[in-house]
């Protein structure tokens, strides 16, 4: 990324980067109506936005302006192109889903999709193949009324669309890795992914993403989740952009009554990432366990936003996000907690802990509940801080080298959230950012 | 007025300083503009360089739009139908050099609200300034502080005894560029108090001031502004009541400290602006500006509030902690009942290596009303070792009403601890069970576990102002639980 100039302008613009009526024009070409009816309304909530300037409270602490979005081109949609070879742990998987600049396919490993234990097929086919079925998701009842910018640009201009449905009862055994790879400069891949789960359905979903560090590349990706009664979804996301990639996330899950939902999010790469992450527990029973991990060290900047949505009574929500800043790093975490009003019994925690491990890296935590009911329980606790000095001591009294102590006890922060992870070789890959980062 | 005792008694429940006082008023036209800051300028005798100030500020403030941030609602404010001075006539006349006496009526006020003006019925130990509506109108135990060279006196007085230090210090900490209220503030205080402690002082009695806001329509703009020189120690108390109206007045205060080398000053509100009825319909709307300025090495500031009035809250008692070793607190009870709404915290910015700060806030909602804790705790690159402890808990009662939290941490050097802990839950029922079983009735019961909860604060206070917070929480709680 050039030098970016950072002082403050009231833009009065609405269009962003490439993502102008021309390229919408392009966009979705013979789409299903229930399609096209969704991108349009998606257009048109876009161009009456005005774009995010850092005046919007949003947008403070994470100026705009820190994404080129002109430097990208807006393109079709993606072509659905032939599994390669398998990959590296592709055998961890029921179903691995390639997405990369020329196109993306769909491998039925074990023949799951085959057998009628998963649906995952493109959103165009899925609403002409099972338009009932997916025609109650498509209004985004999941993400939060008030419009954000980037869920409507991706609304309108997303590039590849995937629906994701684990029809009720099913428990899906290995579960689906959704991988993306972008390369090359001034690539934009606008995802849109939505997942169902059935009733009482169990899955897995594993999504990484990466890219080479020298790629300039954007992201800008909605992902949204419904489950229902009694569904457990075990969520992980491994984005390992490279530096060159600046992404924006807007996902949300909807959690319906005794569903259980698990979201592991780690974040170690992209130069530039502003991510808003929620939960809905909207059904009596309903459970949502959100951790997080980051670290931002040389210039990375890293600002998420994580919401607790508590909009029935007896819902249960924990959330944990740890990460480190270095050198001239800077993260944002936001926290909301909100009980809507009637939501009585409820029980909300959230903590975040921040490590600042060099002077001029920057952590900031924004911690928030909003409270509309009387009879629960929810809290939230911050921490900035180093490693212990007298923890790091204690390991040098017993022959550590310094480098070392600090190591073990980074990995120790980390663990409390990446001993959670279901995949071994994900543990591993934190193991290696963080080790990487420390000079070890 | 000779309805004023049994209007009293009907409001004696809800709001026991609800009364209104018949006072012959000096009073400006409504509206702002050139003319008003020169008459309010005029009437305060003020030097040259002061009415400059205020038109700087008048200028800064036409660019500057409304802050809608907080989490508040209430409808546009008129700028131009509020009255910007509003004086006791009596006491105007005297200002002008005749040495008259203290309207009455004003005097009587005060009784009632149990702040004795006249010097051979002071309190014990605490000295008092009390200001009335536009202006100050009497300060007492002026003997013993002057024994000890400290000045403690209306703004307006110190502006014209003591220019030089009003003029090194005033809006050195708040500059009328700060913010909206504070720019409005600055062009139009009309008075406030004044105190200077010399190095090495420390206070013998506590520096008082009280506020109170009489006449319709008439917004309330005092300047404070609290000087601790170097290694001196002060202790100031301030108590705000006003009129139950249907209508709505604006309370835009400023307060200034300044804190030396090894000073300390202990700076303590009891704010008990009316608050509306019970419909909303009223009220004040405070919209205050606190900020100390820990300025030298190992300076202390405390800030202690008690919030239990006022229809709107939008208060930041704020800590700049600049000397190296300087160390800040904020104490905070906020009580919202009715429809109240009450946005404040405060800013800890941590400058000076080896600084500390404590927050404590408890914020307490009944009925429909709305309390918001934001506070922000900033390290910046350079400030070595800084440590800061906050603790925001917030109790429930009843529910309509809401509770938010909205802390901002910023950390920049990697040898900061910063730790901040929040709660929102509902008065605990097996706390109540307990003492219940214990034979207490429901009402005290709720006053034992509500005063728990906010003892951290409470111990803060002098004893005098603890007791009279106690009393006010159990009054703003009465029937609220059901």
């Amino acid at each position: 990324m050039s030098t970016i100039d950072l002082a403050p302008e009231r833009a009065v613009d609405t269009v962003v980067g490439p993502f102008d009526e021309e390229a919408f024009n392009v966009c979705g070409k013979g789409e299903p109506s229930l399609l096209r009816a969704k991108r349009e309304q998606g257009f048109h909530v876009y161009k009456n936005l005005p774009a995010p300037t850092s005046f919007d409270e949003e947008w403070r602490r994470t100026n705009p302006r820190l994404f080129p979005f002109a430097d990208f081109r807006a393109g079709g949609a993606l072509p659905r192109i032939e599994p390669d070879d398998p990959g590296e742990h592709d055998e961890d998987f029921d179903v691995v889903v390639n997405v990369g600049n020329d196109g993306y396919s769909i491998n039925d490993r074990t023949g799951a999709i085959r057998g009628g234990q998963v649906m995952v097929l493109p959103l165009a086919e899925a609403s002409e193949s099972c338009a009932d079925l997916i025609e109650p998701y498509l209004n985004g009842q999941a993400l939060p009324s008030d419009w954000d910018k980037f869920v409507a640009l991706n609304d309108a201009f997303w590039n590849f669309g995937l629906f994701i449905y684990v029809p009720p009862g099913v428990e899906l055994e290995k579960g689906i890795h959704l991988k993306y790879s972008m390369s090359g400069d001034g690539n934009a891949l606008v995802p849109q992914v939505l997942i169902v789960l059935g009733e009482q359905s169990q899955a897995s979903i594993l999504e990484s993403m990466s890219s080479p560090d020298d790629a300039s590349c954007l992201s800008i990706a909605t992902k949204e989740i419904y489950l229902q009664p009694a569904a457990r979804l075990t969520f992980v996301t491994n984005q390992e952009w490279g530096r060159g990639a600046c992404q924006i996330a807007n996902d949300m899950a909807m959690v319906d009554s005794d569903a259980q939902i698990d979201w592991i999010t780690l974040n170690f790469g992209t130069g530039v990432s502003k991510l808003k992450l929620g939960c809905d527990v909207c059904g009596s029973g309903a459970c949502a366990e959100l951790d997080g991990l980051f670290f931002c060290n040389e210039k990375q900047h890293i600002d998420q936003k994580t919401l607790q949505i508590h909009s029935a009574p007896h819902t249960y929500s924990r959330l944990l996000y740890k990460g480190a800043v270095q050198d001239e790093g800077h993260s944002v975490y936001q926290g909301v907690i909100q009980a809507r009003p009637g939501a009585v019994k409820v029980d909300a925690y959230q903590t975040n802990n921040n490590l600042v491990l060099s002077n001029g890296a920057k952590a900031d935590t924004i911690p928030g509940l909003l409270i509309d009911a009387d009879d629960l329980k929810c809290s939230h606790g911050a921490t900035i801080g180093n490693l212990d000095p007298d923890q790091v001591f204690y390991m040098r009294s017993r022959g550590l080298a310094e480098v070392d102590a600090r190591r073990l006890l980074m990995r120790g922060f980390y663990d409390e959230v990446a001993d959670r992870i279901p995949y071994a070789w994900v543990r591993d890959q934190v193991h290696r950012h963080v080790d990487a980062r420390l000079g070890v | 007025m000779a309805d004023i005792d049994t209007e009293n008694k009907l409001v004696d429940n809800e709001y026991k300083y609800g009364f209104v006082s018949d006072v012959e008023m000096d009073e400006a036209p409504k509206g702002l503009n050139e003319d008003i800051i020169r008459f309010i300028s005029e009437k305060k005798g003020e030097p040259e360089w002061m009415l400059e100030w205020r038109m700087k500020a008048y200028q800064w403030w036409l660019t500057k739009d409304e802050p809608r941030w907080a989490l508040l609602d209430y409808p546009e404010i008129d700028y131009q139908d509020i009255r910007y001075y509003s004086a006791p006539k009596q006491m105007s006349e005297r200002f002008k050099g005749e040495d008259g006496e203290l309207d009455p009526e004003v005097k009587r006020a005060f009784e009632k609200l149990g702040i004795p003006v006249e010097e051979q019925e002071r309190l014990q130990g605490v000295a008092v300034d009390a200001v009335f509506d536009s202006v100050s109108v009497a300060t007492t135990h002026r003997e013993v502080l002057e024994e000890h060279g400290i000045i403690f006196c209306s703004i307006s007085e110190a502006m014209r005894e003591h220019p030089d230090l009003v003029r090194k210090y005033l809006g050195s900490v708040v500059p009328y560029t700060d913010n909206f209220f504070a720019s409005l503030n600055s062009a139009v205080f009309t008075d406030g108090s004044f105190a200077y402690i010399p190095p090495g002082v420390r206070c013998p009695v506590e520096l008082s001031t009280y506020f109170r806001i009489n006449a319709m329509d008439t917004g309330q703009f005092e300047r404070t502004l609290i000087v601790a020189d170097k290694g001196s120690y002060v202790s100031y108390l301030e108590g705000c009541t006003a009129p139950m109206r249907d209508t709505n007045q604006l309370h835009a205060a400023v307060v200034e400290l300044i804190a030396l080398d090894d000073a300390q000053i202990k700076y303590a509100t009891i704010q008990n602006w009316y608050a509306g009825n019970a419909e909303g319909v009223g009220g004040i709307y405070n919209f205050v500006t606190k900020r100390g300025h820990c300025r030298g090495r190992n300076a202390k500031i405390s800030w202690t509030q008690v919030e239990a009035g006022a229809a709107i809250t939008w208060k930041y008692p704020s800590c700049i902690l600049q000397g190296d070793g300087s160390t800040g607190e904020f104490y905070s009870v906020a009580v919202t009942n009715n429809r109240m709404q009450a946005d404040t915290g405060t800013k800890m910015i941590h400058i000076g290596n080896n600084t500390k700060s404590t927050i404590v806030s408890k914020g307490i909602s009944a009925d429909q009303s709305k309390n918001t804790y934001r506070g922000m705790v900033q390290i910046m690159p350079t400030a070595e070792n800084c440590r800061n402890y906050s603790i925001c808990d917030s109790m429930l009662v009843g529910s309509e009403c809401s509770a938010n939290t909205v802390p901002y941490i910023e950390a920049e050097n990697s040898s900061a601890i910063v730790e901040h802990e929040a709660t929102t839950s509902r008065i605990n029922e097996d706390q109540l069970f307990y003492i219940r079983s214990r034979g207490i009735d429901e009402e005290s019961a709720i006053n034992l576990v509500v005063n728990g909860f906010c003892k951290e604060v409470f111990k803060q206070l002098p004893m005098e102002f603890a007791v009279e917070a106690t009393k006010l929480l159990e009054m703003k709680l009465e029937g609220s639980i059901g």
